[in-house]
Protein backbone atom coordinates (compact mmCIF):
# COMPACT_ATOMS: atom_id res chain seq x y z
CA UNK A 1 0.00 0.00 0.00
CA UNK A 2 2.84 2.28 0.90
CA UNK A 3 4.35 1.78 -2.54
CA UNK A 4 1.02 2.49 -4.19
CA UNK A 5 0.66 5.72 -2.28
CA UNK A 6 4.24 6.77 -3.03
CA UNK A 7 3.92 6.08 -6.75
CA UNK A 8 0.63 7.96 -6.98
CA UNK A 9 1.82 10.96 -4.99
CA UNK A 10 5.08 11.18 -6.96
CA UNK A 11 3.03 11.33 -10.15
CA UNK A 12 0.64 13.88 -8.67
CA UNK A 13 3.49 16.29 -8.05
CA UNK A 14 4.75 15.90 -11.59
CA UNK A 15 1.28 16.30 -13.09
CA UNK A 16 1.09 19.60 -11.25
CA UNK A 17 4.19 20.73 -13.13
CA UNK A 18 2.60 19.75 -16.43
CA UNK A 19 -0.51 21.76 -15.54
CA UNK A 20 1.78 24.71 -14.69
CA UNK A 21 3.34 24.54 -18.16
CA UNK A 22 -0.07 24.32 -19.83
CA UNK A 23 -1.44 27.30 -17.88
CA UNK A 24 1.65 29.36 -18.73
CA UNK A 25 1.05 28.57 -22.39
CA UNK A 26 -2.60 29.56 -22.16
CA UNK A 27 -1.78 32.81 -20.37
CA UNK A 28 0.62 33.76 -23.18
CA UNK A 29 -1.68 33.02 -26.10
CA UNK A 30 -1.58 36.72 -27.12
CA UNK A 31 2.10 37.39 -26.42
CA UNK A 32 4.16 38.38 -29.47
CA UNK A 33 6.78 35.85 -30.43
CA UNK A 34 5.98 33.44 -27.56
CA UNK A 35 7.12 29.84 -28.03
CA UNK A 36 4.98 27.32 -26.17
CA UNK A 37 6.40 24.78 -23.77
CA UNK A 38 5.58 21.08 -23.92
CA UNK A 39 6.12 18.73 -20.99
CA UNK A 40 6.54 15.01 -21.61
CA UNK A 41 6.69 12.21 -19.10
CA UNK A 42 8.96 9.29 -18.44
CA UNK A 43 8.60 6.50 -15.90
CA UNK A 44 10.56 6.34 -12.67
CA UNK A 45 13.13 3.75 -11.65
CA UNK A 46 11.94 0.18 -11.53
CA UNK A 47 13.07 -1.92 -8.59
CA UNK A 48 13.57 -5.65 -8.76
CA UNK A 49 11.96 -7.78 -6.06
CA UNK A 50 13.34 -11.29 -5.75
CA UNK A 51 10.17 -12.80 -4.37
CA UNK A 52 11.20 -16.32 -5.29
CA UNK A 53 14.94 -16.58 -4.71
CA UNK A 54 14.92 -20.38 -5.05
CA UNK A 55 15.54 -20.87 -8.76
CA UNK A 56 14.86 -24.61 -8.51
CA UNK A 57 11.24 -23.86 -7.67
CA UNK A 58 10.76 -21.93 -10.92
CA UNK A 59 11.10 -24.86 -13.29
CA UNK A 60 10.12 -24.12 -16.86
CA UNK A 61 10.10 -20.33 -16.41
CA UNK A 62 10.98 -18.43 -19.61
CA UNK A 63 11.30 -14.89 -18.25
CA UNK A 64 13.95 -13.26 -16.05
CA UNK A 65 13.60 -14.11 -12.35
CA UNK A 66 11.98 -11.79 -9.86
CA UNK A 67 9.44 -9.06 -10.54
CA UNK A 68 10.07 -5.45 -11.52
CA UNK A 69 7.97 -2.79 -9.81
CA UNK A 70 7.89 0.82 -10.96
CA UNK A 71 7.43 3.94 -8.89
CA UNK A 72 5.16 6.16 -10.99
CA UNK A 73 6.02 8.78 -13.58
CA UNK A 74 8.02 12.00 -13.69
CA UNK A 75 8.47 14.85 -16.16
CA UNK A 76 11.20 13.80 -18.61
CA UNK A 77 11.78 17.19 -20.19
CA UNK A 78 10.01 20.44 -20.95
CA UNK A 79 10.80 21.49 -24.51
CA UNK A 80 10.14 24.83 -26.19
CA UNK A 81 8.37 24.22 -29.49
CA UNK A 82 9.97 26.51 -32.06
CA UNK A 83 7.28 26.36 -34.74
CA UNK A 84 6.61 29.59 -36.60
CA UNK A 85 3.71 31.63 -35.27
CA UNK A 86 1.26 33.23 -37.71
CA UNK A 87 1.91 36.79 -38.80
CA UNK A 88 -0.36 39.63 -37.76
CA UNK A 89 -0.25 42.68 -40.07
CA UNK A 90 -0.03 45.94 -38.15
CA UNK A 91 1.26 48.28 -40.93
CA UNK A 92 3.50 49.95 -38.36
CA UNK A 93 6.95 50.78 -39.70
CA UNK A 94 8.77 49.69 -36.57
CA UNK A 95 7.11 46.27 -36.30
CA UNK A 96 9.11 43.36 -37.70
CA UNK A 97 8.41 39.66 -37.65
CA UNK A 98 10.68 36.76 -38.53
CA UNK A 99 9.23 34.44 -41.12
CA UNK A 100 11.67 31.61 -40.47
CA UNK A 101 12.18 29.49 -37.36
CA UNK A 102 15.19 29.66 -35.04
CA UNK A 103 16.12 33.30 -35.82
CA UNK A 104 16.32 35.78 -32.93
CA UNK A 105 17.04 39.48 -32.50
CA UNK A 106 19.98 40.56 -30.35
CA UNK A 107 18.87 42.71 -27.43
CA UNK A 108 21.26 44.47 -25.09
CA UNK A 109 20.29 44.58 -21.41
CA UNK A 110 22.09 46.15 -18.44
CA UNK A 111 23.56 49.04 -20.41
CA UNK A 112 24.45 46.71 -23.27
CA UNK A 113 26.81 44.50 -21.25
CA UNK A 114 24.65 41.40 -21.55
CA UNK A 115 23.15 40.19 -24.80
CA UNK A 116 19.79 38.47 -24.79
CA UNK A 117 17.69 37.06 -27.63
CA UNK A 118 14.11 37.83 -28.57
CA UNK A 119 11.52 37.02 -31.25
CA UNK A 120 9.45 40.06 -30.32
CA UNK A 121 9.86 42.57 -33.16
CA UNK A 122 7.79 45.48 -31.77
CA UNK A 123 10.43 48.24 -31.71
CA UNK A 124 10.25 51.90 -30.69
CA UNK A 125 12.41 54.98 -31.08
CA UNK A 126 13.73 56.45 -27.85
CA UNK A 127 14.64 60.12 -28.34
CA UNK A 128 17.78 61.54 -26.74
CA UNK A 129 18.37 65.10 -27.87
CA UNK A 130 18.91 65.01 -31.61
CA UNK A 131 19.33 61.25 -31.68
CA UNK A 132 16.89 58.35 -31.63
CA UNK A 133 17.82 54.92 -30.32
CA UNK A 134 16.03 51.74 -31.43
CA UNK A 135 14.65 50.01 -28.36
CA UNK A 136 12.15 47.31 -27.37
CA UNK A 137 8.95 47.96 -25.44
CA UNK A 138 10.86 47.58 -22.13
CA UNK A 139 13.54 50.05 -23.13
CA UNK A 140 16.27 47.49 -23.90
CA UNK A 141 18.42 48.45 -26.90
CA UNK A 142 18.19 46.55 -30.16
CA UNK A 143 21.71 45.69 -31.32
CA UNK A 144 23.19 45.59 -34.80
CA UNK A 145 25.29 42.74 -36.15
CA UNK A 146 28.41 43.96 -34.31
CA UNK A 147 26.68 44.22 -30.96
CA UNK A 148 26.42 48.03 -30.95
CA UNK A 149 23.37 50.15 -30.21
CA UNK A 150 21.43 51.44 -33.18
CA UNK A 151 21.42 55.25 -32.92
CA UNK A 152 19.82 57.28 -35.70
CA UNK A 153 20.76 60.96 -35.88
CA UNK A 154 18.59 63.79 -37.09
CA UNK A 155 14.89 63.97 -37.93
CA UNK A 156 13.55 60.80 -39.44
CA UNK A 157 11.07 60.83 -42.28
CA UNK A 158 10.72 57.09 -42.87
CA UNK A 159 12.21 53.79 -41.74
CA UNK A 160 12.46 50.85 -44.10
CA UNK A 161 13.47 47.37 -43.00
CA UNK A 162 14.33 44.97 -45.79
CA UNK A 163 13.51 41.27 -45.74
CA UNK A 164 17.17 40.50 -45.06
CA UNK A 165 17.44 42.64 -41.95
CA UNK A 166 18.82 45.92 -43.29
CA UNK A 167 17.31 48.95 -41.55
CA UNK A 168 17.40 52.12 -43.63
CA UNK A 169 16.47 55.41 -41.98
CA UNK A 170 15.55 58.17 -44.46
CA UNK A 171 15.96 61.65 -42.94
CA UNK A 172 13.92 64.73 -43.64
CA UNK A 173 17.00 66.44 -45.08
CA UNK A 174 17.45 63.63 -47.65
CA UNK A 175 20.30 61.80 -45.90
CA UNK A 176 20.21 58.09 -45.15
CA UNK A 177 21.61 55.82 -42.45
CA UNK A 178 21.69 52.06 -42.80
CA UNK A 179 22.21 49.44 -40.13
CA UNK A 180 22.35 45.66 -40.26
CA UNK A 181 20.02 44.40 -37.54
CA UNK A 182 21.73 41.86 -35.29
CA UNK A 183 20.24 38.43 -35.96
CA UNK A 184 21.25 35.14 -34.38
CA UNK A 185 20.49 31.68 -35.75
CA UNK A 186 20.02 29.20 -32.93
CA UNK A 187 21.22 25.64 -33.66
CA UNK A 188 20.19 24.06 -30.37
CA UNK A 189 17.03 25.92 -29.34
CA UNK A 190 16.36 23.61 -26.38
CA UNK A 191 19.47 25.06 -24.74
CA UNK A 192 17.91 28.51 -24.41
CA UNK A 193 16.16 29.55 -21.21
CA UNK A 194 13.06 31.72 -21.04
CA UNK A 195 14.00 34.75 -18.96
CA UNK A 196 10.73 36.70 -18.97
CA UNK A 197 9.93 39.95 -20.80
CA UNK A 198 10.03 37.97 -24.09
CA UNK A 199 13.78 37.46 -23.65
CA UNK A 200 15.81 34.26 -24.05
CA UNK A 201 19.36 33.57 -22.97
CA UNK A 202 21.90 30.82 -22.40
CA UNK A 203 21.79 29.24 -18.95
CA UNK A 204 24.37 30.56 -16.46
CA UNK A 205 26.23 27.29 -16.10
CA UNK A 206 26.64 26.40 -19.75
CA UNK A 207 30.44 26.74 -19.51
CA UNK A 208 30.55 23.93 -16.98
CA UNK A 209 28.56 21.67 -19.31
CA UNK A 210 31.35 21.68 -21.84
CA UNK A 211 29.34 23.66 -24.36
CA UNK A 212 30.50 26.82 -26.06
CA UNK A 213 28.18 29.56 -27.20
CA UNK A 214 29.18 28.80 -30.79
CA UNK A 215 27.73 25.30 -30.51
CA UNK A 216 24.34 26.70 -29.62
CA UNK A 217 23.96 29.87 -31.71
CA UNK A 218 25.53 31.55 -34.69
CA UNK A 219 25.61 35.31 -35.18
CA UNK A 220 24.68 35.94 -38.79
CA UNK A 221 27.16 38.30 -40.44
CA UNK A 222 28.36 38.80 -43.99
CA UNK A 223 27.38 36.12 -46.44
CA UNK A 224 25.29 34.13 -43.96
CA UNK A 225 22.87 37.06 -43.71
CA UNK A 226 21.05 35.64 -46.73
CA UNK A 227 19.50 33.15 -44.31
CA UNK A 228 17.59 35.98 -42.63
CA UNK A 229 13.95 36.34 -43.55
CA UNK A 230 11.77 38.97 -41.90
CA UNK A 231 8.79 41.14 -42.74
CA UNK A 232 8.24 44.78 -41.85
CA UNK A 233 4.79 45.91 -40.71
CA UNK A 234 3.85 42.61 -39.10
CA UNK A 235 4.19 40.90 -35.73
CA UNK A 236 4.55 37.18 -35.03
CA UNK A 237 1.75 35.79 -32.86
CA UNK A 238 2.44 33.15 -30.24
CA UNK A 239 2.40 29.55 -31.49
CA UNK A 240 0.02 28.40 -28.72
CA UNK A 241 -2.91 26.36 -30.00
CA UNK A 242 -5.69 26.85 -27.45
CA UNK A 243 -7.63 23.73 -28.43
CA UNK A 244 -4.54 21.55 -27.96
CA UNK A 245 -3.79 23.16 -24.60
CA UNK A 246 -7.38 22.61 -23.40
CA UNK A 247 -7.25 18.95 -24.46
CA UNK A 248 -3.93 18.50 -22.66
CA UNK A 249 -5.37 20.19 -19.59
CA UNK A 250 -8.39 17.89 -19.54
CA UNK A 251 -6.13 14.84 -19.91
CA UNK A 252 -3.88 16.04 -17.09
CA UNK A 253 -6.87 16.65 -14.84
CA UNK A 254 -8.21 13.15 -15.45
CA UNK A 255 -4.78 11.67 -14.77
CA UNK A 256 -4.76 13.64 -11.54
CA UNK A 257 -8.12 12.11 -10.65
CA UNK A 258 -6.88 8.59 -11.35
CA UNK A 259 -3.86 9.08 -9.11
CA UNK A 260 -5.95 10.35 -6.20
CA UNK A 261 -8.31 7.41 -6.74
CA UNK A 262 -5.30 5.10 -6.38
CA UNK A 263 -4.36 6.80 -3.11
CA UNK A 264 -7.91 6.45 -1.81
CA UNK A 265 -7.95 2.78 -2.72
CA UNK A 266 -4.60 2.18 -1.02
CA UNK A 267 -5.92 3.97 2.04
CA UNK A 268 -9.01 1.74 2.09
CA UNK A 269 -6.84 -1.35 1.82
CA UNK A 270 -4.79 -0.18 4.78
CA UNK A 271 -8.06 0.35 6.62
CA UNK A 272 -9.03 -3.24 5.89
CA UNK A 273 -5.74 -4.44 7.34
CA UNK A 274 -6.28 -2.35 10.43
CA UNK A 275 -9.74 -3.75 11.01
CA UNK A 276 -8.78 -7.44 10.97
CA UNK A 277 -8.90 -7.38 14.75
CA UNK B 1 -1.28 -22.28 13.81
CA UNK B 2 -4.07 -22.95 11.40
CA UNK B 3 -2.76 -23.62 7.92
CA UNK B 4 -5.17 -21.33 6.14
CA UNK B 5 -4.05 -18.32 8.18
CA UNK B 6 -0.91 -17.95 6.10
CA UNK B 7 -2.70 -18.83 2.89
CA UNK B 8 -5.08 -15.92 3.36
CA UNK B 9 -2.18 -13.64 4.26
CA UNK B 10 -0.35 -14.64 1.09
CA UNK B 11 -3.51 -13.87 -0.85
CA UNK B 12 -3.61 -10.37 0.61
CA UNK B 13 0.05 -9.81 -0.13
CA UNK B 14 -0.39 -10.89 -3.75
CA UNK B 15 -3.32 -8.56 -4.27
CA UNK B 16 -1.28 -5.76 -2.73
CA UNK B 17 1.51 -6.38 -5.24
CA UNK B 18 -1.01 -6.40 -8.05
CA UNK B 19 -2.39 -3.07 -6.90
CA UNK B 20 1.11 -1.62 -6.88
CA UNK B 21 1.64 -2.80 -10.43
CA UNK B 22 -1.73 -1.47 -11.61
CA UNK B 23 -1.11 1.89 -9.93
CA UNK B 24 2.21 2.17 -11.70
CA UNK B 25 0.48 1.43 -15.00
CA UNK B 26 -2.12 4.08 -14.24
CA UNK B 27 0.53 6.64 -13.35
CA UNK B 28 2.23 6.02 -16.67
CA UNK B 29 -0.90 6.21 -18.82
CA UNK B 30 0.50 9.43 -20.32
CA UNK B 31 4.13 8.43 -20.66
CA UNK B 32 5.27 8.10 -24.29
CA UNK B 33 6.47 4.64 -25.25
CA UNK B 34 5.43 3.06 -21.93
CA UNK B 35 4.54 -0.63 -22.10
CA UNK B 36 1.90 -1.73 -19.58
CA UNK B 37 2.88 -4.44 -17.09
CA UNK B 38 0.87 -7.60 -16.80
CA UNK B 39 1.12 -10.00 -13.88
CA UNK B 40 0.74 -13.73 -13.63
CA UNK B 41 -0.05 -15.39 -10.35
CA UNK B 42 1.07 -18.83 -9.32
CA UNK B 43 0.04 -20.92 -6.34
CA UNK B 44 2.58 -22.36 -3.94
CA UNK B 45 3.57 -25.98 -4.57
CA UNK B 46 1.03 -28.53 -3.49
CA UNK B 47 1.28 -30.41 -0.21
CA UNK B 48 -0.20 -33.80 0.48
CA UNK B 49 -2.54 -33.95 3.46
CA UNK B 50 -2.84 -36.98 5.70
CA UNK B 51 -5.50 -37.87 8.22
CA UNK B 52 -4.59 -39.55 11.48
CA UNK B 53 -6.30 -42.93 11.86
CA UNK B 54 -6.33 -45.16 14.88
CA UNK B 55 -6.48 -48.90 14.12
CA UNK B 56 -7.03 -51.58 16.65
CA UNK B 57 -4.40 -54.34 16.68
CA UNK B 58 -6.05 -57.72 17.06
CA UNK B 59 -3.74 -59.09 19.74
CA UNK B 60 -6.21 -59.62 22.48
CA UNK B 61 -5.35 -56.48 24.51
CA UNK B 62 -7.10 -54.14 22.11
CA UNK B 63 -3.99 -51.96 21.61
CA UNK B 64 -4.27 -49.03 19.21
CA UNK B 65 -1.83 -48.38 16.44
CA UNK B 66 -1.77 -44.95 14.80
CA UNK B 67 -1.45 -44.69 11.06
CA UNK B 68 -2.08 -42.17 8.35
CA UNK B 69 -4.58 -42.12 5.50
CA UNK B 70 -4.14 -39.77 2.58
CA UNK B 71 -6.77 -37.12 2.16
CA UNK B 72 -5.59 -35.23 -0.92
CA UNK B 73 -3.43 -32.29 -1.92
CA UNK B 74 -3.57 -28.66 -0.87
CA UNK B 75 -1.95 -25.45 -2.13
CA UNK B 76 -0.81 -23.29 0.71
CA UNK B 77 -0.77 -19.90 -0.90
CA UNK B 78 -0.31 -17.76 -3.97
CA UNK B 79 2.35 -15.31 -5.14
CA UNK B 80 2.99 -13.02 -8.07
CA UNK B 81 5.37 -14.90 -10.30
CA UNK B 82 6.01 -12.51 -13.15
CA UNK B 83 5.33 -8.96 -14.21
CA UNK B 84 5.84 -8.92 -17.96
CA UNK B 85 5.47 -5.84 -20.17
CA UNK B 86 2.90 -6.02 -22.95
CA UNK B 87 4.60 -4.93 -26.17
CA UNK B 88 1.51 -3.88 -28.06
CA UNK B 89 1.84 -0.83 -30.34
CA UNK B 90 0.65 2.38 -28.68
CA UNK B 91 -1.36 5.08 -30.47
CA UNK B 92 0.58 7.68 -32.46
CA UNK B 93 0.21 11.34 -31.52
CA UNK B 94 1.41 14.23 -33.64
CA UNK B 95 3.64 16.85 -32.03
CA UNK B 96 5.39 19.81 -33.66
CA UNK B 97 8.88 18.82 -32.59
CA UNK B 98 11.32 17.63 -35.26
CA UNK B 99 13.24 15.61 -32.68
CA UNK B 100 10.23 13.40 -31.80
CA UNK B 101 10.31 9.98 -33.46
CA UNK B 102 7.75 7.17 -33.34
CA UNK B 103 8.30 3.53 -34.25
CA UNK B 104 5.20 2.29 -36.03
CA UNK B 105 4.67 -1.35 -36.89
CA UNK B 106 1.73 -3.51 -37.79
CA UNK B 107 1.28 -6.98 -36.28
CA UNK B 108 4.68 -8.41 -35.48
CA UNK B 109 5.23 -11.93 -36.85
CA UNK B 110 5.20 -14.84 -34.42
CA UNK B 111 8.79 -15.96 -34.28
CA UNK B 112 9.38 -19.61 -35.23
CA UNK B 113 11.95 -20.27 -32.53
CA UNK B 114 10.17 -18.79 -29.57
CA UNK B 115 6.49 -18.89 -30.50
CA UNK B 116 5.81 -15.30 -29.37
CA UNK B 117 5.56 -12.04 -31.28
CA UNK B 118 8.76 -10.02 -31.45
CA UNK B 119 9.26 -6.36 -30.57
CA UNK B 120 11.26 -3.39 -31.91
CA UNK B 121 13.24 -0.75 -29.98
CA UNK B 122 15.44 2.31 -30.42
CA UNK B 123 19.02 1.66 -29.30
CA UNK B 124 20.51 4.08 -26.78
CA UNK B 125 23.78 4.28 -24.85
CA UNK B 126 24.81 6.05 -21.69
CA UNK B 127 28.10 7.84 -21.01
CA UNK B 128 29.77 4.60 -19.89
CA UNK B 129 28.91 2.74 -23.07
CA UNK B 130 26.15 0.54 -21.66
CA UNK B 131 23.56 -0.20 -24.32
CA UNK B 132 19.87 0.03 -23.49
CA UNK B 133 16.65 -0.17 -25.49
CA UNK B 134 13.64 2.11 -25.43
CA UNK B 135 10.36 2.93 -27.21
CA UNK B 136 10.16 6.49 -25.87
CA UNK B 137 10.93 8.57 -28.95
CA UNK B 138 10.85 11.96 -27.20
CA UNK B 139 14.42 12.88 -28.12
CA UNK B 140 16.31 16.17 -28.00
CA UNK B 141 19.66 17.62 -29.08
CA UNK B 142 22.19 18.20 -26.33
CA UNK B 143 24.67 21.07 -26.28
CA UNK B 144 27.16 19.22 -28.48
CA UNK B 145 24.55 18.24 -31.03
CA UNK B 146 24.14 14.58 -30.12
CA UNK B 147 20.62 13.14 -30.41
CA UNK B 148 19.71 12.02 -26.88
CA UNK B 149 16.74 10.87 -24.82
CA UNK B 150 15.32 13.12 -22.13
CA UNK B 151 17.51 11.28 -19.61
CA UNK B 152 20.69 12.00 -21.54
CA UNK B 153 21.21 8.60 -23.16
CA UNK B 154 22.72 8.88 -26.66
CA UNK B 155 20.66 7.49 -29.54
CA UNK B 156 22.72 5.07 -31.65
CA UNK B 157 22.66 4.55 -35.40
CA UNK B 158 22.79 1.19 -37.21
CA UNK B 159 26.55 0.94 -36.60
CA UNK B 160 26.11 1.56 -32.86
CA UNK B 161 27.66 5.03 -33.12
CA UNK B 162 26.25 8.19 -31.56
CA UNK B 163 24.40 10.53 -33.91
CA UNK B 164 25.69 14.11 -34.05
CA UNK B 165 23.71 16.82 -35.80
CA UNK B 166 24.27 20.54 -36.38
CA UNK B 167 20.76 21.68 -35.54
CA UNK B 168 17.21 20.39 -35.39
CA UNK B 169 16.46 21.15 -39.07
CA UNK B 170 16.85 17.56 -40.20
CA UNK B 171 14.43 15.10 -41.73
CA UNK B 172 14.01 11.42 -40.95
CA UNK B 173 12.65 9.25 -43.73
CA UNK B 174 10.25 6.33 -43.22
CA UNK B 175 13.12 3.85 -43.16
CA UNK B 176 15.06 5.76 -40.52
CA UNK B 177 17.59 7.65 -42.68
CA UNK B 178 18.50 11.05 -41.21
CA UNK B 179 19.09 13.76 -43.81
CA UNK B 180 20.56 17.14 -42.95
CA UNK B 181 20.89 19.68 -45.77
CA UNK B 182 20.11 16.84 -48.21
CA UNK B 183 23.15 14.86 -47.06
CA UNK B 184 22.73 11.52 -45.29
CA UNK B 185 24.03 11.65 -41.74
CA UNK B 186 23.10 8.23 -40.35
CA UNK B 187 20.33 5.66 -40.13
CA UNK B 188 18.57 5.27 -36.79
CA UNK B 189 19.53 1.97 -35.16
CA UNK B 190 16.50 -0.24 -34.49
CA UNK B 191 16.89 -3.47 -32.52
CA UNK B 192 14.64 -6.51 -32.79
CA UNK B 193 13.97 -9.00 -30.04
CA UNK B 194 12.25 -12.29 -30.87
CA UNK B 195 11.39 -12.99 -27.22
CA UNK B 196 10.91 -9.57 -25.63
CA UNK B 197 9.39 -10.74 -22.34
CA UNK B 198 12.15 -13.29 -21.91
CA UNK B 199 15.11 -11.13 -22.87
CA UNK B 200 14.28 -7.65 -21.64
CA UNK B 201 14.07 -6.24 -18.12
CA UNK B 202 12.47 -2.88 -17.33
CA UNK B 203 14.84 -0.43 -15.71
CA UNK B 204 12.84 2.74 -15.48
CA UNK B 205 13.24 6.01 -17.40
CA UNK B 206 11.70 4.20 -20.38
CA UNK B 207 14.71 1.89 -20.71
CA UNK B 208 14.96 -1.88 -21.12
CA UNK B 209 18.15 -3.81 -20.55
CA UNK B 210 19.08 -7.14 -22.07
CA UNK B 211 21.80 -9.63 -21.22
CA UNK B 212 22.65 -10.37 -24.82
CA UNK B 213 22.76 -7.78 -27.59
CA UNK B 214 19.60 -7.69 -29.71
CA UNK B 215 19.71 -8.21 -33.46
CA UNK B 216 19.50 -5.43 -36.03
CA UNK B 217 15.90 -5.05 -37.16
CA UNK B 218 16.88 -4.01 -40.70
CA UNK B 219 18.30 -7.52 -41.24
CA UNK B 220 15.07 -9.28 -40.35
CA UNK B 221 13.13 -10.20 -43.49
CA UNK B 222 9.52 -10.33 -42.37
CA UNK B 223 9.62 -7.46 -39.90
CA UNK B 224 8.09 -4.28 -41.34
CA UNK B 225 8.13 -0.93 -39.59
CA UNK B 226 8.31 2.80 -40.31
CA UNK B 227 9.80 5.68 -38.34
CA UNK B 228 7.70 8.81 -38.29
CA UNK B 229 9.26 12.17 -37.46
CA UNK B 230 7.15 14.67 -35.54
CA UNK B 231 5.05 11.94 -33.96
CA UNK B 232 5.26 10.23 -30.60
CA UNK B 233 3.98 6.81 -29.51
CA UNK B 234 1.58 7.08 -26.56
CA UNK B 235 1.50 4.64 -23.68
CA UNK B 236 -0.39 1.41 -24.39
CA UNK B 237 -2.13 1.47 -20.99
CA UNK B 238 -5.91 1.08 -21.19
CA UNK B 239 -7.15 3.34 -18.40
CA UNK B 240 -10.65 1.84 -18.18
CA UNK B 241 -9.38 -1.73 -18.03
CA UNK B 242 -6.75 -0.86 -15.42
CA UNK B 243 -9.32 0.90 -13.24
CA UNK B 244 -11.69 -2.07 -13.45
CA UNK B 245 -8.92 -4.46 -12.52
CA UNK B 246 -8.00 -2.31 -9.55
CA UNK B 247 -11.58 -2.53 -8.28
CA UNK B 248 -11.70 -6.30 -8.60
CA UNK B 249 -8.26 -6.63 -6.98
CA UNK B 250 -9.51 -4.53 -4.08
CA UNK B 251 -12.51 -6.81 -3.57
CA UNK B 252 -10.27 -9.85 -3.70
CA UNK B 253 -8.09 -8.23 -1.02
CA UNK B 254 -11.22 -7.64 1.05
CA UNK B 255 -12.36 -11.26 0.64
CA UNK B 256 -9.00 -12.52 1.89
CA UNK B 257 -9.26 -10.15 4.81
CA UNK B 258 -12.65 -11.65 5.72
CA UNK B 259 -11.10 -15.13 5.66
CA UNK B 260 -8.42 -13.89 8.04
CA UNK B 261 -11.10 -12.52 10.32
CA UNK B 262 -12.90 -15.87 10.30
CA UNK B 263 -9.67 -17.66 11.27
CA UNK B 264 -9.20 -15.10 13.98
CA UNK B 265 -12.62 -15.99 15.38
CA UNK B 266 -11.73 -19.71 15.35
CA UNK B 267 -8.46 -19.07 17.13
CA UNK B 268 -10.31 -16.91 19.59
CA UNK B 269 -12.50 -19.90 20.48
CA UNK B 270 -9.45 -22.15 20.76
CA UNK B 271 -7.55 -19.79 23.00
CA UNK B 272 -10.27 -18.39 25.16
CA UNK B 273 -13.12 -20.89 25.29
CA UNK B 274 -11.62 -24.39 25.27
CA UNK B 275 -11.31 -25.58 28.82
CA UNK B 276 -13.14 -22.58 30.15
CA UNK B 277 -14.47 -23.05 33.58
CA UNK B 278 -17.67 -21.32 34.48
Amino acid sequence: MNRTMMAASNTLGQLQKQIDVISNNMANVETTGFKRGEASFTDLLAQQLNNQPNQAAEVGRLTPLGIRQGNGAKIGQIQNVQSQGSLKTTNRDLDVAFTKENLYFMIGVEEGNVIRLSRDGAFYLSPNGNENMLVTADGHTVLDENGNDIVIEGDIKEIQISDEGVLKAIKTDGGEQTFNLGVVSVQKPQFLEKLGDNLYGLPDNYDGLGVTADDVLTELTGASRTDISMKQGALESSNVDLSKEMTDLITAQRMYQFQSRSITMADQMLGLVNSIR
Amino acid sequence: MLKGFYTAASGMLTQQRRTEMLTNNMANANTPGYKADQSSLRSFPEMLLNRMVSETIPNGNGKNMPSFAQVGSLNTGVYIQETNPLFKQGDIKQTDLKTDLALVHSEMPIDEQTGVAGALFFTVQNGNGDVRYTRNGNFTLDGEGYLTTSGGYYVLDENNERIQLDNDQFTVSDNGVILQDAAQVAQIGIAYSNDPAGQLVKEGDGLFSADAELTNAYDEDDVFFTIKQGYIESSNVDAAQTMTEMLSVYRSFEANQKVLQAYDQSLNKTVNEVGKIG
